[in-house]
């Protein structure tokens, strides 16, 4: 996560300033005074915690001058410490781009892990890191005259960031917005969406799985049948769509059949990767990848696909071999324990593949 | 009966009297990794904060000093400049710098202190101290002909060193390179022996040379000449500050260093030794081979808990700040096994290391056994 610093780097001032502070950057000691200053990542402080449900939260941040703003419907790697550890989670922003602050939507998921944090203990003032802003599922130039946004849960976020920004825009086409949700409590960024919804150009219709619906919204579940009723052009207009795994098959497999417009999707949970001793071990950099033993090290798993990483005493003491996992499982050869990794760094002289590996060489 | 048992489980370890099974030194390294295990599994917040707290305070001070050292035209304030620095100095190439870089604090998963991209304020480039500290040193430990740090290609530290005349004068250059310790430090890497041997092509140390001067360069214009400039007139008075505080730094960082390994009882190993190594010997070796300082809580900070040098050797990659909790269950095992644990007060333990200075600068051998009993 190395950015382009902040300033224009043959500017004299920075020249002096990275001159003065060698081999350190003028913000390490910035940081004293306000620890949001680096000039290698992205630190944002939490400016509001606005609560919106008693499992959901939206923060609100103020991010140092490296964050650039996002484009409608991306999202954020954020990493917040956790026990000392800095544990990073990808959130869709669920801010329109124009906001004068990037936010981020969160639902508590009850396994103690980042989304778990930032709903129960994240207080205004805290420090988090964002990575820049990145992300396929956005709105193509021009923005289509008609479109079907298809939502599910959480999938409410960046298609909130996506539709205000339209909307926000001179655009002169038509939204219809289908959100699923289980119960009026758990709807997120609802406020934000009868707001918007007071819209002309935009149809949105609130959908219950679970609880009885209020006057104006819809009792269904997301079916062929329920497409072709409620929404009768709905092959022929654009679609996007996010939500859970189960939601976006249905999706997608309409659309496969009937569509005749592009589809963009969002998925949130990547497919899991496969479990038990050895996997393929991937070169993201290299490119290729080979079958690897699960005593097989990843060392000696990327030599025997011909490469020749950084290393240095192959016992784990000096960690010249030290390289980042994209994602995938790996195992600990030296006490047996499995550690699901994404972004991170590990010896690989040794960790062994415990499923599909992807490593940054 | 005897003789077969032997062949079973054979005496692999032999030393100053202490005789070790095959078997013994296997269950040593096991209760070592059961100790590393137990503290590494404990890292937590607490941790985090120390390390953050101290880059803070270090941090600080070297602003402040960095601050009364435009004001030296007083000389109280010269005074407090300087050892501010040499302190905030200190503080960053030893209990942060060289620590961050035996990535320490990588669990952290903080960029700002990751073993692969941290440099420290000090002359050599992070990424040949790597090389020759991480692996060198720490993979050949006190090994004589393997680790370089056994007298730096300049001096003769061990027994098996051959000596040659010019070990006569080492007494006098040893201070020299202690005046000058971050330069040797530096340009230890290069391996200019190994050049002139011809184990080194010209273009691998050329490119190695390049890599240096720029970081020294960078180093050199920041103190003695960005720093003193923006004083204006008072140019010198910064100037001598720089100079005091990286002088400072270079002599406490030798003393500390050289107490780590060359101490009267700290033994040396050859590559004989080393052949077919387990990893219960290899924890072995670095039990003896190093040798600890001691001192209170702040002392421990200031030497980067290089005191605990035996700690750090067994555990490279545990942080710092755990060493002296490792420390008393580290000499309870050994002393189990009958092993020496070498400590004492700073002034005794460097005492012996000018001891050895100067014995070995002449011909011979200190003695015929060096282990203490």
């Amino acid at each position: 996560m190395h950015l382009e610093t902040r300033f224009d780097t043959t500017g004299w001032m920075r020249r002096l300033g990275k001159a003065l502070a060698t081999p350190f950057d003028p913000e390490d000691y910035l940081a004293l005074f306000d620890a949001r200053y680096s000039a290698r990542e992205i630190r944002a402080r939490v400016h509001r915690v606005r609560r919106e449900s008693d499992r959901a939260v939206t923060l609100e941040l103020a991010p140092n001058r490296l964050w650039k703003p996002h484009k409608a419907g991306q999202h954020v790697l954020v990493g917040v410490d956790m026990g000392g550890v800095r544990r990073q989670r990808c959130f869709s922003l669920s801010s329109a781009p124009t906001d004068p602050r990037p936010t981020i939507t969160v639902k508590q998921h009850g396994t103690g892990g980042v989304s778990d944090h930032l709903v129960n203990h994240c207080r205004e003032g805290d420090l988090l890191t964002l990575s820049p802003a990145s992300g396929d599922f956005v709105m193509p130039e021009p923005a289509p005259e008609r479109i079907l946004f298809l939502t599910a849960g959480s999938g409410v976020t960046p298609v909130h960031s996506i539709v205000k920004s339209l909307l926000a825009s001179n655009y002169g086409g038509h939204l219809i917005w289908a959100h699923f949700e289980r119960s009026y409590d758990q709807w997120l960024l609802g406020e934000g969406l009868r707001g918007l919804a007071l819209d002309e150009r935009l149809d949105f219709r609130l959908v219950l799985t679970g609880d009885t619906p209020r006057p104006g919204d819809l009792a269904g579940r997301l079916d062929e049948h329920w497409l072709t009723e409620q929404v009768p052009d709905g092959a022929s207009r654009t679609l996007f769509t996010c939500g859970p795994q189960g939601f976006l098959d249905t999706v997608i497999d309409w659309h496969q059949r009937c569509g005749r417009a592009p589809l963009f999707h969002e998925r949130f949970q990547s497919t899991p990767v496969s479990g038990g001793d050895g996997g393929t071990v991937r070169f993201a950099r290299s490119g290729g990848d080979i079958q690897a033993q699960g005593t097989q090290s990843l060392l000696e798993a990327a030599e025997a696909a011909g490469l020749r990483p950084q290393h240095g005493c192959r016992m784990g003491i000096c960690h010249t071999c030290k390289c980042r996992v994209t994602r995938g499982r790996v195992r600990d050869l030296r006490s047996g324990a499995s550690l699901e990794l994404a972004n991170q760094e590990i010896r690989i002289c040794m960790h062994g593949a415990d499923g599909d590996v992807e490593l940054d060489i | 009966m005897n003789a077969k048992v032997e062949e079973l489980d054979p005496i692999v370890f032999e030393r100053g009297g202490t005789r070790l099974t095959r078997s013994q030194v296997e269950a040593f390294g096991r209760e070592i990794d059961a100790l590393r295990e137990e503290i590494m599994n404990d890292l937590g917040e607490e941790d985090a904060r120390y390390i953050r707290r101290l880059v803070k305070t270090q941090k600080g001070m070297e602003l402040a000093g960095r601050g009364l050292l435009f004001l030296g035209i007083l000389p109280p304030a010269w005074l407090a400049g300087t050892a501010l620095l040499s302190v905030s100095k200190i503080l960053e190439n030893m209990e942060i710098g060289h620590n961050v870089m035996h990535a320490q604090w990588d669990w952290l998963n903080d960029p700002a202190l990751d073993s692969s991209t941290y440099d420290w304020d000090n002359t050599c480039p992070a990424e040949q101290w790597k090389h020759s500290h991480n692996y060198m040193h720490h993979t050949f430990t006190n090994v004589v002909g393997k680790d370089r740090d056994v007298g730096y290609g300049i001096m003769r530290l061990s027994d098996d060193q051959p000596w040659n005349p010019l070990y006569l004068a080492q007494p006098v250059y040893n201070w020299v390179l202690a005046a000058l310790f971050q330069w040797g430090v530096a340009f230890h890497d290069l391996e200019y022996e190994k050049l002139l041997k011809g184990e080194k092509s010209r273009a691998e140390y050329r490119t190695q040379r390049r890599k240096i001067m720029k970081k020294v360069r960078k180093q050199v214009l920041k103190d003695y000449l960005l720093f003193p400039a923006l004083a204006g007139p008072f140019f010198p008075l910064v100037f001598a500050g720089n100079l005091s505080a990286n002088l400072v730094r270079n002599l406490w960082a030798y003393m500390i260093i050289f107490c780590g390994h060359f101490t009267e009882h700290a033994e040396m190993f050859t590559e004989q030794d080393i052949i077919d190594e387990s990893r219960g010997q290899w924890y072995l070796r670095q039990l003896l081979g190093s040798s600890n300082l001691e001192g209170g809580p702040l002392f421990h900070i200031m030497s980067g808990n290089l005191s605990h040098q035996i700690e750090h050797h067994l555990f490279p990659d545990m942080p710092s700040n755990r060493y002296a909790q490792a420390a008393p269950r580290v000499r309870a095992i050994a002393e189990r096994y009958g092993l020496h644990y070498n400590t004492g007060r700073l002034g005794r333990q460097f005492g012996t290391v000018l001891k050895r200075i100067h014995r070995l600068a002449l011909p011979g051998r200190r003695r015929a056994n060096s282990a203490p009993m």
